[in-house]
């Protein structure tokens, strides 16, 4: 067993996981970093394209978002676009037994709206309100013509099963990524770093030439 | 009821009645990404891409047929249902 076997490299493996194929890129394999990008981000952004952002949430599907979490700063990013910017507080109606706020996305007849900070002296009440501060709420409007709906739709069904699985099979994927790049040498020493066939000929040429072992 | 835009990346789309064409997709990518660690010699890539596309597409077919054959054959068959 050679040496380099046991090699971590732990700057490919930190890049790996702030942007899929990175690493691999980072240890001038080009082409193999940008495939294993595209096959990461092909089957999260395809999860959103199939699920909407819906599909990305780390407190309504806390279990897939631990799934989802290892693509890394992206995943992290839509989650946090998709809580901020698309849910809003409502309050949990008592019958469920935890009656306060809770933030979640809309209903088809809802509008998000904006609440103003509590003025100056005034008592802040949790039944009234979640926070002292603004924040965004739910609202059925009275006026049909003002209801502008919420800002994105959930899915449900098949739609929403199946965008789950892609983004969440992207995060495992990337796992295998991240495991190759922090693992180099388990592949066996490269024939070739670069798909290209110019690059793949000079790459076996020297390693003939050299009389090098070529580990299959 | 208000009738939002389709966006996409944020609204889902609709594809309930074949939802099963998002196989080869999820398929081709996870083959994409795999193999771009897996293959040693990168001159053979787009081929296992394609070998490894075709077996999971296969397999997930073939598990398919078997949980079909199991649910309308074999349970029937090991547990009648009262009436059936």
């Amino acid at each position: 067993m050679s040496t380099d076997r046991a090699t971590l490299d732990i700057p490919a493996a930190v890049l790996a996981f702030l942007f899929p194929g990175a690493g691999q890129m980072f240890r001038g394999q080009l082409y193999r970093g940008a495939m294993a990008s595209v096959g990461v981000l092909g089957l999260f952004l395809g999860g959103l394209l199939i699920g909407g952002i819906d599909v990305v949430d780390s407190k309504e599907d806390k279990i897939w978002f631990f799934g989802q979490a290892i693509v890394g700063p992206i995943a992290f990013g839509t989650d946090a676009l998709h809580q901020s910017q698309f849910k809003a507080w409502a309050q949990v109606p008592a019958a469920t037994g935890r009656p306060g706020w809770d933030k979640r996305s809309g209903y088809p007849n809802e509008t998000r709206t904006w609440i103003e900070p509590l003025p100056q002296g005034v008592k802040f009440d949790p039944k009234e309100r979640p926070s002292e501060n603004g924040f965004w709420t739910w609202r059925i409007p009275n006026d049909t013509s003002d209801a502008s709906g919420p800002p994105n739709k959930k899915s449900i069904a098949k739609m929403n099963e199946l965008g789950t699985l892609f983004a969440t099979l992207a995060g495992m994927l990337n796992f295998i990524i991240i495991l190759d790049a922090l693992l180099p040498s388990k592949r066996g020493r490269d024939l070739t770093k670069d798909a290209s066939p110019a690059a793949g000929i000079a790459a076996a040429t020297i390693a003939a030439t050299a009389g090098a072992e070529v580990s299959v | 009821m208000t009738t939002l835009a389709y966006t996409p990346f944020i609204d889902p789309i609709a594809a309930h009645d074949f939802w099963f064409v998002l196989l080869l997709p999820l398929a081709f990518f996870i083959a994409v990404g795999y193999k771009a660690v897996r293959t040693v010699d990168m001159r053979t890539y787009w081929r296992q891409v394609l070998t490894f596309t075709v077996q999971i597409v296969g397999g997930i077919i073939l598990l398919g047929i078997g949980a079909y054959l199991i649910i309308a054959f074999a349970i029937p068959a090991l547990a009648p249902m009262p009436g059936s």
